[in-house]
């Protein structure tokens, strides 16, 4: 695995590719089997203060390009969630990242001082779930003024490094990124889910999700994240991992290109199997030898096609 | 791609006062063990075990026990619902001399198991265990396939008195077996686990599940992270005695462990 070895905020890390936020997340078991089948970085399903039973089903519908779903942010609080992250350490030395979601600065306050008592790695503030929008309303990572003021507020007391985790349904994407950076985000993340969109059942004549509409994941976002992973790496100095639609090596390849240093595989676990972090690591491997690539920093990055004033400039 | 397909119940029968035989007419691509996400698209959507599956047509039988199979409990012949699947491990054929042992609704599923094995010229032995005669399921159509069935009610009302897995240790001490199935609650399971010796066996097991693709992780178990849904509900012995939860405790739609 030399080959494909890199450091992640001073954390050295076997594969770049990382398991993320509400895939296989749910139990140390889960994120244990995704680590041992070659995630090089596992992350928790998105804990919330208090346990959440998550939407009705259906939860999660499929189509052509990928698939929609509204699981509801189901986790068992963060009390139990960083036990399940703290016995997965036990058996697993690799990085962990914590996954906390809230809708106000407080909450997010005391969801880290939990986290700073827990064997986790780094802290992942989802601002940035598409599927509670009855309940909770936009997401927070809509407002580059919010954004700021939860991560300066987080950072003043987090023991560990911060990863904000971006919305993609946003105009301005460069903005809010920027506002992440200064405010004191350690690293990005994105690309969450696209949409939300729909599904219909033409024969009972009802929407399939029960929420009626769901984030989209899988194939069909690729091509948006890679350009909002692009669109950021163009305005900010500080590591991206990105995410969405990643299924093969090559999708690996391009989103690195795009500028991500770390990689998410989240629905390509189900088209797959487990077997796909594996999967892709030899198949970056194979691709990286054929170009003399030795190592990820030899991947070449794309030129920038965005700078920071022109891009900002025109989003205003 | 999607395996999504919404179409009107055939055929409804009443198996017992609280289970039902629900018949779909749906090519469906199944084996003994795997199941079914159904919705009604009212809120839930919920996994059953195939009981039965022909080249035009398959059933689910399906206890009333919370709110969606209470609502379903309802549905008449002709009445729509959408089904995914089938989904999930299946269980292994064996040719030999097999003995079944399940309990409760588990046990249809077992009918499906013992067509099969019966047609790759398996020796089956049945064990049908459910708390008294009025709860026991599918007694005429496993005679009818010409399996060796054992019929126990907790009651004595029918068969033998006690549990499936009382009469499973007679068997089991009395006559050699090549494989063992079972299918049932996990206290059940982990019964006749302890008392059944050196023989190898599969289990199927139940945990709550969502997305029943593999994805959202709500169905692992503990410590090995398999997913119930993938390679699930049926596990092979060597991977069966590795969980550590098995019989102790399961996960909530929340993910929160909750002890048997
Ligand atoms: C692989 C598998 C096969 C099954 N096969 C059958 C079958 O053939 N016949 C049958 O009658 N039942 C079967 N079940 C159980 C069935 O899914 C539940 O009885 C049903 O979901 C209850 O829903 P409810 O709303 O009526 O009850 P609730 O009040 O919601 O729940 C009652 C209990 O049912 C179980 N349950 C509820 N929702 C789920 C879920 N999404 N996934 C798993 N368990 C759940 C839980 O143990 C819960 O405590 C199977 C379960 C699994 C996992
Ligand atoms: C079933 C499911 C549950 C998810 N839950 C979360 C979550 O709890 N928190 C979060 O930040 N992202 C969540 N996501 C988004 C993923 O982490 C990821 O950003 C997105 O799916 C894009 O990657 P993919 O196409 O590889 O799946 C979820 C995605 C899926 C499919
Ligand atoms: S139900 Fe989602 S992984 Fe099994």
């Amino acid at each position: 695995m030399e080959m494909l070895r890199t450091e992640f905020l001073g954390k050295k890390v076997s594969s770049p590719l990382v398991l993320p936020a509400g895939v296989m997340g749910m139990s140390f078991s889960g994120l244990h089997f995704s680590a041992i089948s070659g995630a090089g970085v596992v992350t928790s399903k998105s804990l919330t203060l208090n346990s959440r039973t998550g939407h009705k089903g259906p939860v999660i519908a499929e189509f052509e390009g990928g698939f929609i779903n509204a699981m509801g942010l189901c986790n068992p609080g963060i009390e139990e969630g960083l036990a399940e992250i703290n016995e997965f350490k036990k058996v697993c030395d690799k990085p962990v990242i914590v996954s906390v979601f809230a809708t106000s600065t407080d909450d997010f306050i005391k969801l880290t001082k939990y986290v700073n008592t827990s064997k986790g790695d780094f802290l992942e503030l989802n601002l940035s779930c598409p599927n509670v929008f009855d309940e909770f309303g936009i997401p927070l990572a809509a407002s580059k003024e919010k954004v700021a003021e939860i991560i300066a507020s987080v950072k003043k007391i987090s023991k560990l490094p911060i990863i904000a985790k971006l919305s993609p349904n946003v105009y301005n994407i460069s903005e809010i990124a920027l506002s992440a950076e200064k405010a004191g985000a350690d690293a990005l993340c994105l690309i969450n889910t696209v949409g939300p969109g729909m599904l219909i059942d033409k024969k009972m004549v009802k929407p399939i999700l029960s929420n009626r509409t769901g984030g989209l994941s899988g194939p069909c976002v690729k091509p948006i994240a890679l350009r909002l992973v692009h669109e950021v790496y163009s305005c900010v100095n500080i590591p991206i991992i990105g995410m969405g639609g990643i299924t093969y090596g090559d999708d690996a390849i391009e989103i690195i290109m795009a500028g991500a240093t770390l990689v998410g595989v989240g629905t390509a676990v189900h088209y797959r199997g487990i077997e796909v972090f594996s999967k892709i690591n030899e198949e970056m491997k194979i691709f990286m030898k054929e170009e003399n690539y030795a190592n990820l920093n030899e991947i070449p990055k794309l030129e920038k096609l965005w700078t920071k004033d022109s891009h900002c400039q025109l989003q205003k | 791609m999607d395996k999504r397909f919404t179409l009107p119940i055939a055929k409804i029968v009443k198996e017992t006062d609280s289970v039902k035989t629900f018949t779909f007419k749906h090519k469906i691509d199944a084996k003994p063990g795997q199941f079914i996400m159904l919705t009604d698209f009212e809120g839930g959507e919920k996994p059953f075990s195939i009981s039965n599956c022909s080249a035009d047509e398959f059933s689910v039988t399906i206890k009333r026990i919370g709110e969606f199979t209470t609502r379903l409990d309802d549905f008449c012949e002709g009445d729509l619902v959408s089904i995914r699947g089938a989904y999930g491990s299946s269980f292994f054929i064996s040719k030999k001399k097999v003995l079944l042992v399940s309990g409760g609704y588990a046990v249809p599923t077992f009918y499906f198991l013992s067509k099969v094995l019966l047609a790759n010229g398996a020796d089956v032995t049945v064990v049908n265990g459910a708390r008294s005669k009025e709860d026991l399921l599918f007694v005429k159509r496993f005679k009818k396939i010409g399996v060796k069935l054992f019929n126990a009610t907790i009651d004595g009302s029918f068969g033998e008195k006690g549990t499936a897995v009382d009469v499973a240790g007679k068997l089991l001490k009395n006559e050699n077996f090549d494989f063992l199935y079972s299918s049932g609650p996990d206290l059940m399971m982990k019964a006749l686990q302890n008392i059944c010796g050196e023989i190898d066996y599969e289990f199927c097991f139940e945990r709550y599940m969502k997305c029943a693709i593999g994805i959202c992780g709500n169905c692992t178990m503990d410590p090995l992270g398999l997913r119930l849904c993938v390679e699930g509900p049926v596990l092979p012995k060597e991977k069966v005695v590795q969980l550590t939860e098995f019989g102790k405790y399961h996960r909530k739609p929340s993910g929160s462990r909750v002890d048997f």
